[in-house]
């Protein structure tokens, strides 16, 4: 157990509100419980180092994997699941009833429904009280079922009946442990432990939740597994994350975080190592109709319009204007009205797309500030102002989606830990640059990553004559079905001919796709960096640190098997968490895991 | 030990990969065909009932004789197949697995990176003895889950692994 010196992860515990991520308002006021006070021994298995170990083998039966051919475990070192004599810890008592009553909280919409069909048809009342008591009866197996058990290294969690979970972390991956109370745990005087080890994807189930502790033992074991987190470890971690809400008064006082990673005050304005990487100029604007941005802030004014008519009452088609605008539309041939609409409808797009776009980056700003920071500003309501510290970038994505490539555009995307996960990532966090010339875009992305600008524009290793006979197969593969359907529908119906002959127009779009996705494929292998580009309608091309790659899958399908193709992912903690070298030959994709994470690989190689 | 005179075995599916060393339980071949004949059967039962419901047409007789064919099939070929397929080792540096039938997936974890050991047994692995074992590292891409593994040897591997864990540092976040 390392001391102190872990400042900068740990807020100390000065009161509410700073129990880690935990929402402000639900975590437990922990006042009545003075923590120095709280010797650890208080926590049984916690301060009692498991050094029981069963002295043989642990029976397995005779099947034939029963040698697990982890090398030297030491003896000393088997507490856990299959260790008899861990003490288990359970739930408290006093919380028998949270789950029960939660359970039954969100089935209320589901009996209430039940209740007024039961009022029509006579049958709900009894399936809504078989509603109600299964829920009773799970919650009652979880709470009864549920044991943890602290060792030295790990915490051990375990739950269910007749699913039942066996799941374990290890103390020095924690990263931070809520402690968050609801209504319902208040009044119990209980409240709910949730161990997090820094990733935010987990489901539910998945989950190091300990539901129903009193707050004196879910004090202390807060207390006691984060005096485990180690020191220095990153001291980003906890203060990046976008969404962070540390109280002032708690992140002030931590004097050994160095301020490596933590967010910098604004006195840092006006240093003299800060440089501009990038702005926005207005000719960019010429790339706001090719990307979808303008669709969704069409989304967003049309939600707000008919909000707007619903909550005043007003019937839009009934107004004048409206009226006379239709009266005049029906009056037109159809041919002009067709291009009447068209002309409107794209006027209309490009209009909002360009305010959406003025919207979301007006003001755009790149700078790198100092040697270890990106500063990201932008917005015209609402201005947004990341930080990226340079220690959590992975790499850059550059992504050209169709349209925006055939104008010579791209954007760029932080590939970083912390932020965002996922697609939601795109318009999140971590922008790196908007829609903007394609040679703007690569320059930015090598500048960043401080990396040849070879890297982001030049050419990338083709993966060969059997991906492109793949891209083909797949994509007219899947055009013939569609026109397939589209014939069966068509002659089933006896609908017009024209119908099915021109979904034949579809194959050799399929045709041109598969051309521009082969085009698109590629990989290279620099140094410590992996570029990977795939895609054709949304082309990406991702720049990745070698050293953020945390794990390979390698995925061969019975058609990529014929054709001697592999698909390698990347896995990683940052960015969208797997990037991808599709369709490599067999012997490439190889030799590139093999490059790029030194001894990992070769292990599993033959000779 | 059989592990040693698989692991010198080049993988057939990808030449230049060697085998993962040890298979699962023999009982998952059970547990998987028991899982496919029930899905198989509950989709035929449905059919049937709908076949009922409008009079048991030719079609349909076709329709649920041909769906019990595809399915039955399923149920006898997949788990075999998967079976042979299904492999995993665990080195003092990484865990190794090779899953799947049709389409085959390996994975390659590192033994520092891997952030959680869960174990899950579902009633009807339950029923067969057997349990599977995920490992979870900081990539939400990256769980490596090795299924069908006999009880008892997937809580040793479960505290074996943890132990692993342990003596390795970082986890790359």
């Amino acid at each position: 157990m390392t001391a102190p010196g872990t400042a900068g992860l740990v807020p100390e515990p000065a009161g509410p509100g700073v129990t880690g991520g935990a929402v402000p308002e639900t975590a437990v006021p922990v006042a009545e419980v003075p923590v120095a006070e709280l010797p650890v021994a208080e926590l049984p298995a916690a301060a009692v180092p498991v050094v029981k170990v069963p002295s043989a083998e642990v029976p397995v039966a005779e099947v034939p994997e029963t040698a697990v051919p982890v090398a030297e475990v030491p003896e000393t070192a088997m507490p856990g699941f299959a260790d008899p004599h861990a003490r288990w810890q359970r739930l408290s008592p006093r919380s028998l009833v949270v789950r029960p009553l939660t359970d039954l909280a969100r089935l209320l919409p589901l009996l209430a429904g039940l209740l007024i069909l039961h009022a029509r048809t006579g049958g709900g009342l009894v399936w809504g009280i078989a509603a109600a008591a299964a829920a009773v009866v799970t919650g009652l197996v979880h709470w009864a079922t549920t044991r943890y058990l602290i060792t030295p290294e790990r915490v051990y969690l375990r739950h269910g009946l007749l699913n039942q979970k066996r799941l374990s972390v290890a103390r020095d991956r924690i990263r931070s442990v809520d402690v968050t109370a609801h209504l319902l745990h208040r009044m119990l005087g209980v409240c709910r432990v949730t161990i997090g080890t820094g990733r935010n994807d987990l489901r539910s189930g998945e989950s190091f939740r300990l539901d129903g502790l009193t707050r004196a033992d879910a004090e202390a074991l807060r207390v006691v597994l984060l005096a485990g987190v180690r020191g220095g470890a990153r001291p980003g971690d906890r203060a990046q994350t976008a969404d962070q809400h540390v109280p002032a008064g708690a992140a002030a006082p931590s004097p050994a975080a160095g301020g490596t990673g933590a967010p910098r005050a604004d006195g840092a304005r006006g240093r003299p190592d800060r440089r501009e990487i990038a702005s926005l100029r207005l000719g960019w604007l010429r790339f706001a109709p090719l990307t979808l941005t303008g669709l969704v802030v069409l989304g967003v004014l049309f939600g707000a319009v008919v909000q707007l008519t619903n909550a005043t009452d007003i019937n839009l088609a009934r107004t004048g204007p409206v009226r006379l605008v239709v009266s005049d539309y029906a009056s037109l041939s159809v041919v002009q009205r067709v291009l009447a609409g068209g002309a409107v409808a794209i006027a209309g797009y490009v209009l909002i797309a360009v305010i959406g776009y003025i919207a979301v980056y007006w003001n755009f700003r790149l700078v790198g500030d100092g040697i270890d920071t990106l500063r990201v500003s932008r917005g015209l309501i609402s201005v947004r102002a990341t930080t990226i510290s340079l220690s959590r970038l992975r790499g850059v994505e550059i992504s050209e989606p169709l349209l925006l490539r055939a104008a010579r555009g791209a954007r760029c995307t932080a590939i970083t830990t912390g932020l965002h996960v996922g697609r939601g990532a795109e318009h999140e966090g971590s922008v790196l640059l908007p829609p903007a010339p394609a040679t703007i875009a690569r320059s930015v992305a090598a500048d960043v990553l401080g990396v040849p600008d070879e890297l982001c524009s030049g050419p990338l290793e083709r993966h060969g004559a059997a991906a492109r006979r793949r891209r083909y197969a797949r994509a007219l593969a899947g055009a013939v079905l569609i026109v397939a359907a589209i014939m069966a529908a068509t002659l089933a119906q006896h609908g017009p001919a024209w119908v099915w002959a021109g979904s034949f127009l579809l194959l050799p779009v399929a045709a041109l796709v598969a051309a521009d996705r082969y085009r698109s494929l590629g990989h290279r292998l620099a140094g410590e960096w992996l570029v990977t580009r795939t895609g054709s309608l949304s082309r990406r091309r991702s720049i990745i640190r070698t050293d953020a790659i945390i794990g390979w899958r390698i995925h061969q399908t019975w058609f990529q098997r014929r054709l001697g193709l592999m698909t390698l992912t990347a896995t990683t903690a940052a960015g969208q968490q797997h990037y991808s070298v599709r369709d490599v030959p067999v012997r490439t994709g190889l030799a590139i895991a093999i490059a790029a994470t030194g001894d990992l690989v070769p292990p599993f190689l033959l000779g | 030990m059989p592990s040693a005179a698989a692991a010198a075995a080049s993988d057939p599916l990808l030449p230049g990969l060697r085998v993962p060393g040890n298979r699962v339980s023999r009982r998952a071949i059970s547990y998987w065909t028991a899982r496919a004949a029930l899905s198989g059967a509950v989709v035929v039962a449905a059919e049937s009932a709908v076949a009922g419901a409008s009079g048991f047409g030719v079609t349909w007789g076709v329709v649920i004789a041909a769906t019990a064919a595809v399915l039955g099939g399923h149920a006898l070929i997949m788990p075999r197949w998967r079976y042979r397929v299904h492999r995993w080792e665990v080195t003092d540096q990484a865990l190794y697995t090779r899953t799947g039938w049709f389409s085959v997936h390996w994975r390659i974890a590192p033994i520092s990176r891997i952030q959680t050991i869960d174990s899950h047994r579902s009633l009807g692995e339950r029923i067969f003895g057997l349990a599977n074992v995920t490992a979870t590292t900081a990539s939400a891409a990256g769980p490596v889950r090795i299924h069908g593994l006999d009880r008892a040897l997937a809580d040793k591997l479960l505290d074996q692994l943890a132990v692993a864990t342990g003596q390795a540092a970082g986890d790359a976040t």
